[in-house]
């Protein structure tokens, strides 16, 4: 039960990611290939505040969410909207990721750097297994959002507004949503979401450079289990992923971790490609 | 002064395209004998192997339209079979390139499988994902490998037998990025590369004019990993001396970056890309730190600013030079004005009904249209025109009911597959592919007629010189039918939109199809046009084909149609000549009723034009 305790806490990590990738996905149907890294810069500034600048943990909950949102709404208006080609949203957002890994090294260095959780770090035992409150606290974050956003799309306008735009973009502009006001505001919050869990990621993963790179591959693979756009799907897409995770490792050893999640990757796109909680869509002209 | 410069400049751009690239890769064969000069040589080494890598991702990304940052795990893939290869005694290059050039189409095609089944954006998780692999499967197999700590126990090379050293190598390394630009250029310039950028401009309009997309989406990654694989082989020869580091993420980015500032969309961007990379920004040794932000910040102002990279760039500023091309001294063929025989299937549409969720879209259609005549489609907004057109060309599977072509049933096959049964359609939003000319936009038409083989494409066989030549006659013919011919080397995108609907009338004809589908082709059209485009229709189906056609106009339709059929609500409401629609009552009421004012006006602009004639 320690390790599930474990590999849910994992899972829950790469849900919240999925979960970014869907917010932008649902309003501009873009994938934002720097979801993860802001995350990764959320850990860093949960960091640079707790153990730096000895602040108390709301301010810095408050100064990572306003950072990676600026940071990421700064992304959104130079990596984003002025691409006229759709086909180069790919390679402009995949250019922020790498910015940020780059700039994440220049500031913070390339050594994982170690955040305290501020529940503590004491291992109670809890269902049959031990474990840390930073891990009960990932699972009930991920949990509490997913159920919010999922209330918050059917029963507020602003929700209702962002699936009238992933259902039929023009037919919603021609309602008189603002589109473009929304999809920024979907792409600033999904950066305020990635900046606000950074205090509960870094105490997991550590802070480091590469954080990005490798949680935007395992987000990405809780995505296509879950399929695209569906956020009750991104939750069991994550916590899959962070059993495989863990139970490569146990099975065959460190180095199999990934190529154990690759292979469920490769598994999922060859027999649903749709992912389970999407149904498949006629193609129209 | 500036107009010898156009003189000059139009002098060169006469000579075959080739000739200078070819020049340049022939020089730098013998680049040691010129430089001598230790440290450039080995620049220029790292500079064709990552020129290699480029063009494959270019293959992908700047033609098929798919993002993949697997090149440097093909890299890798090849470096270690050659490097294995080489620890136990298989020295030759010539058999390490091939072996290694096969290991890594086959990681292509591993991964590109089911990277390609999703969406555009699995295919770069799934490749990325190789590169965040690579580190551990060399570790999975560290007693070959060598690990973390490298692989050393290589040989030198050989080349037919004898030690490849110094200069012999440099040599081997400049041919075989020589030989593969050939290889690649040839595809590019092929009907292969037509088919490509059609792939990227739309999904739909490849399946339309039967190109296979996954297959061909495939096809581009997969051969796309044979520049990686032989990449790596001479890597791997390069220093003897393999290890993980070498093909990291940050490699990857550079790849990447390259890719996108020379152009992806072009041949020789990958070798300015290359060299701006390698020796540009590789030479500074404060560079490794600074590397990413760079390299990021590139990805981001080059798609931004610069999406065609600097090949477009160039391509633009030569056009301007030479300045306009005169049409009527280039074009290969004579004027004719003649249509070509077409052997027009019958089209039936038997009991078709088709609903979206609770909508029924349609409910029991039935119609045919018949050879040498013109079947007109109308009816109102939302009568389910454009749905039925959808079930005809595979794009929707019926609910129930048959469509069968000639004597082929086509209702249950894909739209590539009904494409190539005889159906050529046209677009309601004109689908024309960026990066080529009109001339080009109109072969893609004839993909599905007379098949030629990448390899006859690659190796420019008779049979391949033979088709391209039928190919652009036939585009000349039909571009000459609908009255553009003047616009043949043009950039395709640049037309209005009514040459633009012209444009894909003309790729219709040259397929010479068994059923000709227009979708609404008289909307955005002037006069003169519609003139031409009404007489143009007429010829046609006399000459024999099929042709369905699905018009707003009913002043068009009640002039060209042989046999009409209204539809309203999913239903056939009213069929027959038009003279009997026109004086349906039914029609009259629900579909003409509607817009009395709007049908009165154009049935006077229909009068006046009757009168000019």
């Amino acid at each position: 039960m320690t390790l599930v305790w474990g590999a849910l806490a994992l899972g829950a990590i790469y849900a919240i990611v999925a979960v970014g990738y869907n917010i932008v996905y649902i309003s501009s149907k873009t994938f934002n290939f720097a979801q993860a890294q802001l995350m990764m810069v959320g850990a860093f500034v949960a960091y640079s505040g707790l153990v730096s600048w000895h602040l108390p943990w709301l301010v810095v909950l408050l100064i990572a969410g306003v950072i990676v949102a600026a940071i990421a709404a700064i992304e959104e208006r130079l990596a984003v909207r002025p691409v006229r080609d759709s086909h180069n949203i790919l390679v402009t957002t995949l250019g922020a990721a790498i910015f940020l890994d780059g700039a994440a090294q220049l500031i913070w260095g390339t050594q994982p750097l170690t955040v305290p959780f501020v529940g503590g770090n004491r291992a109670t035992t809890f269902v049959g297994g031990r474990v840390y409150p930073v891990e009960l606290a990932l699972i009930v974050v991920a949990v509490l959002l997913v159920v919010g956003i999922v209330v918050f799309a059917r029963w507020t306008k602003y929700g209702r507004a962002l699936l009238a735009i992933a259902e039929d973009r023009e037919a919603a502009e021609l309602r008189g949503i603002n589109v473009r006001a929304l999809a920024f505001a979907a792409f600033a919050a999904s950066g305020l979401l990635a900046g606000m869990v950074g205090l509960f990621v870094g105490p997991v993963t550590f802070a480091v450079s590469t954080l990005g790179a490798s949680l935007a591959l395992k987000g990405f693979v809780a995505l296509a289990i879950g399929g695209f756009g569906s956020f009750p799907g991104a939750l069991v897409g994550g916590m899959v992923v962070g059993l495989v995770e863990i139970w490569s490792a146990r099975l065959f050893g460190g180095d199999y971790v990934h190529l154990g999640i690759f292979v469920l990757l490769l598994l999922v796109l060859m027999l649903r490609p749709a992912g389970l909680f999407v149904r498949a869509r006629e193609r129209q002209v | 002064m500036r107009n010898s410069l156009r003189a000059i400049a139009r002098r060169i751009d006469d000579m075959p395209m080739w000739s200078v690239p070819l020049a340049l890769g022939i020089a730098v064969i013998f680049a040691p004998h010129i430089v001598g000069n230790y440290a450039i040589e080995r620049q220029l080494q790292l500079s064709l192997i990552l020129c290699l890598l480029v063009s494959g991702l270019n293959l992908s990304l700047g033609y098929a339209g798919e993002l993949a940052l697997g090149q440097v795990a093909m890299f890798a893939a090849g470096a270690y079979t050659a490097g294995l290869l080489s620890s136990h005694g298989h020295t030759e290059i010539l058999v390490q390139l091939l072996a290694a050039a096969a290991v890594a189409v086959l990681v292509g095609i591993i991964t590109g499988v089911p990277g390609l089944r999703l969406n555009s954006w699995s295919l770069a998780m799934t490749s990325f994902f190789l590169v965040l692999l690579l580190p551990d499967v060399i570790s999975i197999f560290k007693d070959h490998t060598g690990g973390r700590n490298g692989l050393v126990t290589m040989h030198r090379a050989t080349l037919f037998g004898s030690p490849e050293r110094g200069d012999l190598y440099f040599a081997t390394i400049a041919v075989i990025t020589l030989l593969w630009f050939v290889v690649l250029r040839n595809i590019i310039t092929s009907r292969h590369g037509i088919a490509l950028r059609v792939l990227k401009q739309s999904p739909v309009l490849a399946s339309s004019v039967g190109i296979s997309v996954f297959r061909m989406k495939l096809l581009a990654y997969a051969l796309g990993a044979v520049p990686a694989g032989l990449a790596g082989a001479l890597f791997a020869n390069l220093d003897l001396f393999l290890s993980p580091e070498a093909f990291s993420f940050t490699y990857a980015t550079t790849i990447l970056a390259a890719s996108v500032v020379g152009g992806s969309a072009s041949v020789y961007g990958a070798v300015v890309g290359a060299g701006l990379l390698q020796f540009g920004l590789n030479q500074s040794s404060d560079y490794v730190q600074y590397s990413l932000v760079v390299t990021g910040a590139f990805l981001v102002i080059c798609g931004v600013l610069l999406p065609g990279g600097i090949a477009s760039l160039a391509r633009a500023a030569w056009r301007r030079i030479v300045g306009p091309v005169d049409v009527a001294a280039k074009r290969p063929v004579p004027q004719v004005d003649a249509v070509a025989r077409f052997a027009g299937k019958p089209l039936r549409v038997e009991g078709i009904s088709k609903s979206f969720g609770g909508n029924q879209a349609l409910r029991d259609v039935s119609l045919t249209a018949a050879p040498g005549r013109v079947t007109a489609l109308i009816g109102p907004n939302g009568s389910g025109k454009t749905t039925l057109l959808n079930v005809i060309c595979g794009f929707y599977r019926p609910d129930a009911g048959t469509v069968t072509l000639g004597d082929r049933r086509i209702d249950r096959i894909v739209p590539d597959r009904v494409a190539r049964a005889g159906i050529a359609r046209t677009f309601q939003t004109p689908n024309i592919p960026a990066g080529i000319t009109v001339l080009e936009a109109v072969t893609a038409g004839r993909y599905m007629t007379a098949r030629v083989s990448m390899v006859e494409a690659i190796l420019r066989l008779p049979r391949f010189r033979r088709v391209r030549r039928e190919d652009e006659a036939e585009a000349w013919r039909a571009l000459d039918l609908v009255g553009i011919a003047d616009t043949a080397y043009l950039e395709a995108t640049s037309l209005p939109l009514g040459q633009r609907r012209l444009l894909e009338v003309a790729r219709c004809l040259v397929a010479q199809p068994g059923l000709l589908l227009l979708d609404e082709v008289a909307s955005g059209l002037d006069e003169d046009e519609l003139e031409r485009l009404g007489t143009l229709i007429r010829r046609v189906a006399d000459a024999g084909a099929t042709v369905l056609l699905v018009e707003h106009n009913f002043q068009l339709v009640l002039r060209l149609a042989d046999h009409i059929v209204a539809l309203a609500q999913g239903q056939v409401m009213a069929q027959g000549t038009p003279d009997e629609i026109a004086n349906n009552p039914r029609v009259i009421s629900e579909y003409l009723g509607i817009e009395t004012a709007a049908a009165g006006e154009s049935s006077q602009a229909g009068g006046h034009r009757a009168a000019g004639r």
